[in-house]
């Protein structure tokens, strides 16, 4: 996407803006595709012009020569950032463990190489042509510019873009907890042996994820979370544990917990101290102290979020893309505010039984 | 379509780096209050001159286990308690260690301030440092070297920084200190490091934020009575550079191999430091770089390979930096030392242009948040640079030409001189990159 259009030579899409002084980027996830830049308001014509011009007209220069370079870079990408890691392969390991094959969320979005080398001039072009449509796009604009001069130039660089047939959305249904226990045993060149859980949540968008939102901020987010105080703190059987939830719209979230053992702590243990405090959740729930800890430091992370243009334009397309409503943004904090621990209860009783979970522990090859 | 021409671009508006208030409390502290209008999380930095050179050599990393273990209870609160009271009033603690030396920071929202200052000043000036927490540290960063030395990028780093500078200096090692060092760590070392060097002498208060009043009384409450009658302020001691080497560190099988190839750098306060800044965003910073626009957009070697310089207080280096698959990382390196040597091809007016243009643009969203600001007034302080550092910087910027650029790259870029680090399968690249003329490559495990 980066490689040229009709009207824009190869590399000069980002070129042109960062000599206008912007920050440039892009990102693929489970969700959406997402295209950033941030630069002076001087420049905004320009970044339109550009978004515009790719987006109407990215195949006139997509050849087969800039394919295979760009697929060679994406296979450095994945070198760099999965393969040639300690531990790298293991989120492909539990979004296997946790979806089914060919669900949208059974594999990472970088994907295989197998898959990366299989990908022809033809598929990116019917791939393209399929999503990447004028109707099929939000866009975002922040920053000292008023509302109906942006909307403006919007029409005036989007507004002859020819609309197409709109894809639907992804067809996965919500899927139930996970059942049957699924487990993976991996190994390789690591430090230390580790212990992985991951759980299908509820999407996002619902009352059920927000409040398993916060009992994973319990469970394991900062000095205070359960997961430290217990393994980390105090029987210091880890050198990290933590938990973490991943909010997708596509019927199901995913929800994460991950320790690292110390030397002399055997994988058994460490998956046993992870699981005590899993279920800890059920039998001792959240206390209003660590529910209140949770609450305050999700409105500093929002209120960071929203500090900078960048990152507000992010959150405003990310609710629109997503639920179809960028007011989401200013009621964010109220909405995770106002849940109780009746809720957390509800949801913890209805996805966190003990079958529920999937564990991948990850071993120290023996040398 | 697109029967639009491409736009011109306006040119900036006028953007200023913020200028603080300065002020200083009762024990001589000084204060910088950055009013920052929206800015709602406020960001806190008490920067401590305690650089790491006052590390004895065999304790290094007892400054870093000092700072880390700071909220982990104090005298008034206990090590369960004080950081529950902490996360309550939704504030989020952090320790800087770097060789110039040591911040805490804290970013709280801007209701939550008062309440939030007085815990972070317990955690600076009454810490319980108690025998417990300070063991848990030293384990956790000996296991956190070990995660370091596993991951490859990493350990290109360390090596290369140990390489360029002088083996007897501070700078030669981790920040943190090696495993050698680390594992001698005891608690009354670390009782003993902060009895002796944290101290409210030489120490500046960092505040940005959208106050809605003047936070200097709560500071002087905070912090205007705290003393420590035996810190000794060590003054900074400057890295020297080491001789120039060529190192392999073999990983047997890796698919990639991370490299470093570069050399000492300037600060920056040196004359040249624009200059650099300039022509190493045209030789490795912009997307469409000299070496990114050959080793990736050309060749589709890298995901990115980049040149960057790092300016330390004084001194600093440089290195052109990148991860290859191992098939095509000898002839990268092969290139990459050919790109960088600008002797036939010198630095073009449209490549200046672009690279000013460039540093004008991002310097307002670098610095548009309360931590981004507070994070350069802290760096500002512990370099020894001016409030207005930023302002005067980017007007320096403005004037570098092709000629200037040219000049200070061929005073510190010398090709054919340059310290190369590369982590990878020693066995399929130490022989070529041998034939490349680094006859004296070493091969190391680590």
């Amino acid at each position: 996407m980066f490689q040229g259009s009709a009207n824009v030579g190869s590399g000069q899409h980002i070129a042109l803006l960062q000599a206008a002084g912007a920050s440039v980027n892009a990102t693929t996830w489970f969700d959406r595709t997402n295209y950033f830049e941030t630069l002076p308001t001087g420049g905004l014509d320009l970044a339109l012009w550009l978004a515009a011009d790719r987006l109407n007209s990215l195949l006139d220069a997509l050849t087969q020569e800039n394919l295979d370079n760009q697929r060679e870079v994406v296979k450095e990408e994945k070198r760099q950032r999965y393969d040639n890691v300690p531990y790298g392969d293991a989120m492909q390991l539990l979004n296997s463990l946790t979806f089914p094959p060919d669900h949208p969320y059974g594999h990472t979005t970088i994907g295989s190489m197998d898959d990366l080398n299989a990908a022809t001039l033809d598929d990116v072009h019917t791939f393209f042509r399929r999503h990447y449509l004028v109707n099929n796009a939000v866009l975002s604009i922040v920053g000292d510019v008023s509302v109906e001069d942006a909307f403006a130039r919007a029409e005036t660089y989007f507004g002859s873009l020819p609309p197409g047939s709109k894809p639907g959305k992804s067809t996965a249904g919500p899927l139930g907890p996970l059942t049957g226990g699924a487990r993976a045993e991996a190994s390789g060149r690591v430090p230390a042996d580790a212990v992985y859980m991951s759980w299908r949540l509820p999407a996002r968008g619902t009352r059920a994820f927000d409040a398993l939102d916060l009992a994973f901020s319990v469970l394991g987010q900062g000095q205070t979370s359960r997961l430290h105080k217990g393994l980390v703190r105090g029987a210091e059987l880890a050198e990290s544990a933590s938990a973490t939830t991943m909010g997708l719209i596509g019927g199901n979230s995913f929800g994460f917990a991950y320790s690292r053992a110390r030397d002399g702590v055997s994988p058994a243990d460490l998956e046993q101290a992870v699981v005590d405090q899993v279920d800890r959740l059920r039998t001792e729930p959240p206390t209003e102290m660590e529910l209140r800890r949770a609450k305050a430091q999700h409105e500093r992370h929002w209120l960071h979020e929203l500090a900078r243009v960048d990152s507000r334009a992010d959150a405003f397309s990310e609710y629109a893309t997503l639920h179809g409503d960028p007011g989401l943004v200013n009621t964010r904090v109220a909405e995770l505010n106002s849940v109780t621990s009746d809720d957390i209860a509800a949801a913890v009783s209805e996805w966190f039984a003990a079958s529920d979970r999937a564990v991948l522990v990850y071993r120290q090859e023996q040398s | 379509m697109s029967a639009l021409p491409q736009p011109p671009v306006g040119p900036p508006g006028i953007w200023s780096f913020p200028q603080p208030k300065p002020s200083q409390l009762s024990n001589g502290i000084e204060l910088r209050t950055y009013q920052l209008p929206g800015q709602q999380v406020v960001s806190a930095h008490l920067v401590l001159d305690v650089p790491l050179n006052a590390e004895p050599r065999d304790l290094e990393g007892v400054a870093t286990m000092c700072t880390r273990t700071l909220d982990e209870g104090t005298l008034t609160h206990s090590g369960e308690e004080f950081p529950e009271l902490l996360e309550t009033e939704g504030a989020g603690f952090g320790v800087e260690v770097t060789l110039a030396g040591l911040q805490a920071v804290l970013d709280v929202p801007v209701s939550h301030l008062e309440r939030a200052l007085e815990l972070f000043a317990e955690a600076v000036t009454e810490p319980a440092l108690a025998d417990d927490d300070v063991n848990r540290h030293v384990q956790l960063r000996l296991a956190e070297i070990e995660q370091a030395a596993a991951n490859s990028a990493q350990t290109a780093s360390t090596v290369f920084r140990g390489t360029v500078f002088a083996a007897d200096g501070r700078a030669a090692r981790m920040n943190g200190g090696e495993p050698e060092t680390v594992a001698r760590i005891t608690p009354e070392s670390v009782r003993d490091f902060y009895r002796r060097h944290v101290g409210p002498a030489g120490a500046t208060l960092i505040l940005a934020g959208d106050f809605t009043e003047d936070p200097t009384e709560r500071a002087e409450r905070a912090f205007g009575g705290w003393v420590n009658p035996d810190q000794q302020r060590i003054a900074y001691r400057p890295p020297a550079p080491g001789p120039t080497r060529a190192l392999v560190v073999d990983r047997p099988g890796a698919v990639q191999a991370d490299v470093r190839l570069g050399g000492l750098g300037i600060d920056r306060r040196d004359p040249r430091w624009p200059a650099i800044t300039v022509a190493s965003y045209a030789m490795g910073g912009a997307f469409l770089s000299r070496l990114n626009a050959v080793l990736r957009e050309d060749l589709g070697y890298t995901y990115g390979v980049r040149m960057n310089f790092s300016p330390m207080r004084d001194s600093g280096f440089f290195a052109v930096q990148g991860s290859f698959r191992t098939e095509v990382v000898v002839d990268a390196v092969r290139r990459a030392r050919e790109l960088i040597d600008t002797s036939a091809q010198p630095f073009t007016d449209a490549e200046v242009t672009d690279a000013v243009a460039y540093f004008t643009g991002v310097s307002p969203l670098s610095y548009a948040t309360a931590d981004g600001v507070a994070g350069q007034a802290g760096l500002q302080t512990l370099l020894g640079l001016s409030d207005d550092y930023v302002d005067r910087n980017l007007a320096l910027l403005r004037n570098v030409t092709p000629e200037s650029a040219a000049e200070a790259y061929a005073s510190l870029v010398r090709p054919h001189d340059l310290t190369l680090v590369v982590v990878g399968d020693a066995a399929a690249v130490a022989e070529p990159l041998r034939g490349l003329g680094f006859d004296n490559l070493d091969v190391v495990t680590r």
